[in-house]
């Protein structure tokens, strides 16, 4: 199968922290790759070095089988829609207006406006400015954003985070779709087993900057029978809290 | 690069960038020109404008400057869109589309600030003819140091999400471009900031002026013009702009 994403030794100090080491990735085509860790485990900032927004102390990181670097990161990142930590917005514009903004840089129809915003189910919400949406609103806006460009790789950090049980279910639903629907790629990161566990096809556990395991939740599973996933995670990870 | 144009004005839309612009701008006309045109504004009033506006533009065109490109900034900052921008475009056209959208409004400012003024003098009548040489350097001695610090207001704007330090950095160095003015002795530091370089720049002198007689035998006169510290000033705007651009480039988001 093809490798979307293929990372060597890709490594992140700060001073003499290290936040991510050596980490080797890979993400395989159409599928959902679930990135799982505890808190400050370095999934951030793992995505964040994939999409060039931290630069790399060490390490290479292949996407869709180019080498990427200072020169090529842009054209690349044209084929991927991102959504890291919190979403991003302007609070004085609207929801389509919003958009727009996008729309007219990554140089797309503007017909995928509408269509993302049905998609994300802002379509009723669109005239509405965004600084009096909810964190849920908000959320699927930044999906709205990642999705904009129909890209072949989709990279969301946490996307669940501050929604509400129905929205998490109905995040859950749209991104479990997008694979069949629209021949996307996507990496999703969470702290939680529970929301990987229904979502991922493939699945990478980071602790402290060290990916310890990458591979098929069975396969995982496999490993020790006798323990439920969730122990196989917290004996990986080393951190019960995190759960 | 008109792409990314239409984006910085698709993102300024309801956020009265352009009102506060002007709103200050007016400001600083009223303040210069408000009040009655006696025989002697008629008599001096070309040259009488080229020696006083410079210290009203040392106080107002910094400030523009700072509002405009924190609140340009500030955009990207409050909505953290930093991070969704530099996934799409280089970071280095980002700063570049941001700034010369910046630079056109704060041109746009200087240009009808200049335009006013000399259509008040027209209207007004004011003695001689029009000496266009002198008001089209003026022109460019008001708007290349404002460039500069705009600039420099706008590497800080965007490197830093607390808008704070821009603004105190800005209102601190205004403070000393102002003051350097009143202390001729000291040119070197009105040489060594940014917004002391209206007072530099300014090459109409008033002579003749002493506490006893005050007005009654002084007259405006050129004095020679500092082109070399105009080429620092230039120099110094794009070592800025150099080193704004690549700080920017090299953030980490």
């Amino acid at each position: 199968m093809k490798e979307i994403v293929k990372t060597n030794g890709l490594t992140k100090k700060y001073g003499e922290n290290l936040c991510v080491n050596n980490l080797n990735m890979t993400v395989t085509d159409t599928s959902i790759y679930g990135f799982l860790g505890p808190n400050g485990a370095g999934k951030s900032t793992t995505l964040k070095m994939l999409l060039g927004l931290v630069h790399p102390t060490k390490g290479e990181i292949d996407i869709f089988e180019k080498r990427v670097t200072d020169k090529n990161r842009i054209s690349i990142l044209k084929d991927i829609g991102s959504l890291i930590e919190s979403p991003s917005y302007y609070g004085h514009l609207t929801a389509k207006e919003n958009l727009k903004i996008c729309q007219t840089l990554l140089d797309v129809p503007s017909s995928n406006i509408d269509e993302v915003l049905k998609i994300v189910r802002l379509d009723k919400q669109q005239s509405k400015k965004v600084s009096a949406f909810s964190l849920g609103m908000k959320q699927r806006l930044g999906l709205a954003y990642a999705l904009l460009s129909f890209p072949k790789l989709l990279i969301l950090d946490e996307p669940t985070n501050g929604l509400d049980p129905a929205g998490i279910h109905e995040m859950r639903e749209l991104i479990r779709s997008l694979p069949q629907k629209y021949g996307m790629t996507v990496i999703v990161s969470s702290h939680l087993l529970s929301e990987i566990d229904q979502l991922a096809d493939n699945i990478g556990i980071i602790a402290n900057g060290k990916m310890m395991y990458q591979g098929t939740l069975s396969n995982l599973h496999d490993t020790d029978p006798s323990k439920t996933l969730e122990e196989i995670f917290l004996d990986l990870t080393g951190k019960e809290q995190s759960l | 690069m008109i792409r990314l144009l239409k984006c910085e004005y698709l993102k300024t839309r309801h956020c009265f960038i352009f009102p506060t612009a002007f709103a200050i701008t007016a400001i600083c006309l009223c303040w210069c020109l408000y009040g009655d045109v006696d025989d002697e504004i008629i008599k001096y009033g070309w040259r009488m404008f080229l020696y006083q506006f410079p210290l009203v533009n040392a106080i107002f065109l910094p400030l523009l400057s700072m509002v405009i490109a924190s609140r340009l900034c500030n955009l990207e900052h409050k909505g953290k869109m930093q991070k969704l921008l530099c996934c799409m475009e280089k970071r280095g056209k980002l700063f570049d589309a941001k700034l010369l959208y910046g630079l056109g409004i704060i041109t746009v400012c200087v240009v009808l600030m200049w335009a006013v003024t000399v259509i008040f003098g027209v209207v007004n009548r004011f003695l001689g003819p029009f000496p266009i040489k002198l008001y089209l350097l003026y022109f460019i001695f008001t708007l290349i140091p404002t460039v500069v610090i705009y600039i420099f207001q706008h590497t800080l704007s965007m490197l830093f999400k607390n808008q704070a330090i821009a603004f105190f950095t800005g209102i601190i160095g205004e403070f000393i471009g102002i003051f350097s003015m009143f202390l001729p002795s000291l040119p070197f530091l009105r040489r060594m900031v940014l917004w002391g370089y209206y007072g530099v720049l300014q090459f109409v002198g008033l002579f003749g002026w002493t506490k006893e007689s005050r007005y009654e035998n002084a007259y405006f006169d050129l004095m020679p013009i500092d082109w070399t510290f105009f080429c620092v000033l230039i120099c110094a705007g794009i070592l800025l702009y150099l080193i704004g651009r690549y700080l920017f480039c090299k953030k980490e988001v």
